[in-house]
This record gives structure tokens, sequence and C-alpha cells, in this order.
């Protein structure tokens, strides 16, 4: 009992943390169809930036060194990491979603991250390269006195109300006008601007939300384990949110609860404490990697709209009127 | 001043290695106008068979460094066949075929690593001494490099101009549809583009690897953006934009290694990519339609 009620907790703050990164990506290609191969870079900066307005200034001559340091309260820090990491967002949107083709987005999306990773690993005045971020002091310590465990289950409940405020976000966003010039855009994006839709600017908020709620998840992760290196952000990782993205099913947030719980807890988290097989450590998490990969290849073969696939949406039509298609009918619901 | 001479020179070996990836990437991309993402992983799997058959089954260097180049190729074909023919023929969303290479470049290196391993490999063959030719100094494998790539890209100009495969490849890079009515037999074109890239793929990965000496599962992870780079700058589908391209990336990489640091060389690679998306998305030479 003292073993698995922590583990569960683990877990669930995992799926927790999962659900709103899956939203925010859902945001960005969901809803909008903007392809973005390098989701993780904005849960980094959004747990990078966390990180440093919530821990002490670092000094070069103990070998921690990053900026700020400003030791503020952990829940102001989160605000912080997902407001940079929306700035982020829109940077990088900036370059990549004023491009015609979809190829270029995922392209330059990609080779951003990969920008992003090289600087942030090698130049150490900013988070401490390789080595990370490290040492930050539990949440809320400075107010409560409790133990590791207690600091657990108290993260689930800050978690959880994190993650509900992120839901009515998400699906804020997805009912308004916004949402909807969001997902015409993703449909069709020629005729989104032949009815003066600015498609460029939508994109770009879309990919500056979706931003935000990753710094949000990554804050999450970043008060939770309270270090953070780039070993924690390769590239793969960004394929687990995609997998739960399209396995759950895209362009409905309750898709996005069942992948990450499919994907990111069942198979990526629940996995890692899977004992290693003795002379062969790296194993188990290959074959993860393998099985996640798999499974993205295998829905789109399959069930190409994920387990819940979008609604339908249902307009008033006059009786005598020839029915029209909607867009979720045919194969594909995103743009090309 | 010498050291600059000098980077040229070895900006004249990377540019023979991104001119086989990229040239390679490109005419598959123009033929089947979707992008392998997956193209990375292609260059470590044939570095991975090269060393296998050459230090585990005992082959000679040579003889290993083809049948791995071939062998790539039959693996690229049976990936098309396999996984991509899916998506095509049903005239998925483009997007589709992204996130499947997406996938199939993770599936390839955690393959790449559950067999060999996530270690550093390295080749059984002697680097040599450079040798001083004029302001240059470089080892013989890396002439042989240079004198490579410059075989293989005359051999790809004489494919494409003088047989008919290259004609036909030319034809569906302008217009597939066209290409189809006009009795061609698009998806032997297809078969044979992709095999042409898995061998180019193979070649460069060989390259790459042999000119860093030592490689693991993920060695052409940074190396496929500068890939990308030298196709979007050179034109999508244009294997002599990419020729050029990637004379002008690979050159000023390196160059800009002794101004900068090492480190930071593939970025100046990103800075020509998005500086080409937001001048000239088209790249240096157009292509109608494909921008």
């Amino acid at each position: 009992m003292d073993l698995i009620l922590p583990y569960i907790a683990t877990l669930a703050i995992f799926f927790f943390v999962y659900n709103i990164l899956t939203w925010g990506l859902n945001i960005q290609f969901g809803y909008a169809g903007v392809l973005d191969f390098t989701f993780i870079t904005f849960v980094a900066c959004g747990a990078y930036f966390s990180g440093v307005f919530a821990l002490g200034p670092g000094q070069k001559s103990t070998g921690f060194e990053w900026i700020l340091g400003l030791s503020w309260p952990f829940p102001i820090a989160l605000v912080m990491g997902a407001l940079a990491a929306g700035l982020l967002g829109i940077v990088i949107g900036l370059i990549a979603v004023n491009r015609l083709r979809s190829d270029y987005m995922a392209i330059v999306t990609l080779a951003t991250g990969t920008v992003i990773y090289g600087l942030v690993s090698n130049y150490t005045p900013l988070f401490d390269g390789f080595d990370g971020l490290a040492g930050l002091q539990t949440p809320f310590s400075q107010w409560l006195n409790i133990n590791y465990n207690q600091f657990t289950y108290l993260w689930v409940g800050f978690c959880a109300v994190v993650m509900v405020i992120c839901w009515f976000i998400a699906q804020r966003i997805l009912n308004s006008p916004l949402g909807r010039t969001m997902r015409a855009i993703r449909e069709d994006q020629e005729a989104a601007e032949a009815f003066g839709k600015d498609s460029f600017r939508v994109r770009l908020i879309a990919m500056s939300m979706g931003a935000v709620l990753a710094g949000v998840g990554g804050a999450l992760l970043m008060g939770f384990i309270g270090a953070f290196n780039p070993a924690g952000w390769t590239s793969g990782e960004t394929f687990v949110v995609w997998a739960a993205l399209i396995v759950g099913g895209r362009g409905n947030n309750w898709g996005g609860v069942v992948g990450s719980f499919v994907v990111a807890v069942l198979v990526n988290e629940a996995t890692r404490y899977i004992p290693p097989i003795p002379g062969n450590a790296t194993l188990i998490p290959t074959v993860r990697n393998m099985l996640i990969g798999a499974s993205l290849i295998a829905v789109l073969w399959l069930r190409p709209e994920g387990i819940i696939p979008e609604a339908r949406r249902r307009f008033y039509q006059l009786p005598l009127l020839p029915g029209r298609r909607t867009p979720a009918e045919g194969m594909g619901s995103a743009g090309s | 001043m010498n050291l600059v001479v000098q980077s040229v020179g070895f900006g004249l070996v990377t540019a023979s290695v991104l001119a086989l990836a990229s040239v390679g990437l490109t005419l598959q991309f123009g033929v089947t106008n979707y992008i392998n993402f997956a193209y990375g992983t292609y260059l470590v799997l044939a570095a991975y068979f090269t060393m296998a058959l050459s230090t585990r089954a005992h082959l000679p260097f040579l003889l290993a460094a083809v049948l791995a180049c071939l062998a790539m190729g039959v693996v690229a074909v049976g990936i098309a066949k396999g996984v991509m023919q899916h998506f095509v023929s049903r005239q998925a969303p483009l997007f589709y075929l992204l996130i499947v290479t997406f996938g199939l470049s993770l599936i390839i290196e955690n393959l790449v690593q559950a067999i060999w391993g996530p270690g550093f490999q390295t080749y059984n063959i002697a680097v040599g001494s450079p040798l001083n030719l004029g302001p240059f100094s470089l080892t013989p494998i890396q002439l042989i490099i240079i004198g490579l790539a410059v075989v293989a890209m005359v051999a790809i100009h004489l494919m494409l101009s003088r047989t008919s495969l290259g004609k036909a490849m030319r034809a569906m890079s302008d217009n597939k549809d066209l290409a189809q009515v006009s009795g061609i037999d698009t998806e032997r074109i297809t078969t044979w583009t992709w095999f042409i890239t898995g061998c180019l793929a193979g070649l460069a990965g060989i390259a790459l690897t042999v000119t860093t000496v030592s490689f693991n599962p993920a060695s052409a992870d940074s190396f496929l953006f500068v890939i990308f780079a030298a196709v979007i700058l050179g034109g999508i589908g244009r294997p002599y934009g990419a020729m050029a391209a990637a004379a002008i990336l690979g050159i000023v990489t390196e160059v800009s290694a002794v101004v900068v640091s090492s480190t930071y060389k593939d970025d100046i690679a990103f800075v020509a990519l998005v500086v080409v998306l937001l001048l000239r998305p088209q790249g240096l030479i157009a292509t109608r339609g494909k921008a």
C-alpha cells in the first residue's frame, strides 16, 4: 500500500499533464491544422522558464548557472513559463505558418526544434547546458510543512485544478468563432481566406495558444520533478504527444483524454517501472518508442479519425434544399 | 586566412556528403510529391549495414559499402511499397504521409538501437594521414568522398538527361497526371525512384559516418535538416538546384565554423533555411506549383 498509492499518484500526475499537452497540440493541429513537429520544445520552454523564475540565482562557481533565478512562488513561475512558451510559439509560428505547403511547416518546426535543442544543450549560461536545471524546492514547501509523499498527493490535486482550467480554455476556443475559423482554415485555407479570414494570423494564434498549454504542462512537470535537462525533451518525446492525439482522435478534446491515457500513461509512463532486462538495459525504452511510432502509423492506416472521431457538426438546413456534405466526411479532415 | 582556406577544403567534403544526400531526397520529393522525414534514418541504417558487413561478416570495406547501398535501396522500396503506398493510393491528405514518415523515423532509429545498441560504432578502416594539395590538407578518404560525389553527380546527370527512366522521372516531377496519360508507367518509375533514393541515402550515410569516424543511431538527426535546407534552397524536386545548394551550404557551414564555433555550424544551415523560406520559398531554381 505504501508503494502502490504514490505510484498511482505519479501516474495520475503524468495523465493530467499529458492531457494538457495533448489539448495543446490539438489546438495547433486538431483545430488549425498546423503541423508542429517540435511540440516538446514548447513543453521544455515552459519547464525551463518556470524553473528559472522559481529557482534561486545560479552561481557559476558552483557549476550551476542559469539566467534569472528570481525565487518567485511556483504558481507565478508557472504562469511565466506558460507565457514564455506562448511567445516562443509566436516566434516559431512567424517562420513556420507563413507558408502554403504543410510540409514546409513540418520542416521548419522540426529544424527550429533541433536548433533550439542544440543551443540550450551547448550554451551553459542559459539553462546550464546538458546538466540542466536542478534543485528546485518542492512548490508550496515554504508555506506547508509536508513530506515528499504528501507533496505528491498535493501535486495531483494542483495538476487536477490546472487541468480543469486548461480544459475550459481548450473547449472555449473550440466552440468560439475563433475555433470555427481555425477549423475552416484547416479544411480549406483558400476558401476561408476568400471569406476574409486572415489564415496567417489565426494559425499564429493557434500556434501560440497550443504552446501556452504546452508550457503549462512543462511547468507542472518541472514543479513535480524539480529538475529538467535536455535528456527530458528529445525529439522522441514529441512523438508521444502526437501519438496520443492521433490515437485518441483529433479535433475534439475527449479524444485527447483517451489518447493521453492509452499512449502517454499506459504505454509511455507505466512501462517505465518495468525492471530492465539484464544485459540489455535499453531494450524496453527502445521497444516502447517503436510501439509509439507503430501506433501512429497503425491508427492512420486503420482508423484515421482516431478512437473518438471529431463530431460532425450539424447546421439547420431548410428541408427542401439538397443536402450538403460537411467537412468531417471523407477520409481526411485536415487540410493538405 | 590559412584557416579559412583550409576550411573551404573541409567544406568541399561536407558539400559532397550533402550533395549525395540532398539529391537523393529531392529526386524522391519531386517524383512522389511528399517529403520523407525518415530519410535521416536511411543514412544511419546504411552505415550500420556497412559496419555489420565489414566488421562482423569480415567483408572488404568497399564490397560491404556497395552491398549496403544496394540493400538500402531495396529497403527503401520495401518501405515505400509496404507503408507509403497504402496512403498514396487512397489519396490521403499530405499530412498523413508526413506523420507516417515521422513515425517511421522513430521506428527505424529504435530498431537500429535495438539491434546494434545505442553506443558509438566505428569502421575498421584507416583514415590515413592528411595530404597537402595546394592550400588544402585532406585525408585520402576525404578525397575519395569528394571523387565519389562528383562521379555520382555526373551519373545522376546522365541518368536524368540521357535515359528514358530519367526523362520519365522529370516528367513525373513536373506533372504526374500528365505523365500518366502520356503512357508513363508511374508506378514503375516511382519504384525506381525509391531505389535510387535509397542507394544515394546509403552512399551519403556511409560518406557521412566515414568523415565523422564514429556514429550512433542518432547520428543523422541534426544532419537531416541540413539536407532539408539544401533541398529547399535548391528548389523542391530540382537535383541540379540541390547540387548547387549543397555546395553553397557545405562550404558556408564549414567556413563559419572557423568564425563562430563548430558547435553552432548546423545553426548556420538553419539560418540559411529560414532566410530562403522567408525571401524565396520556391528555392534558387523555381518550380512552378511546388512552393
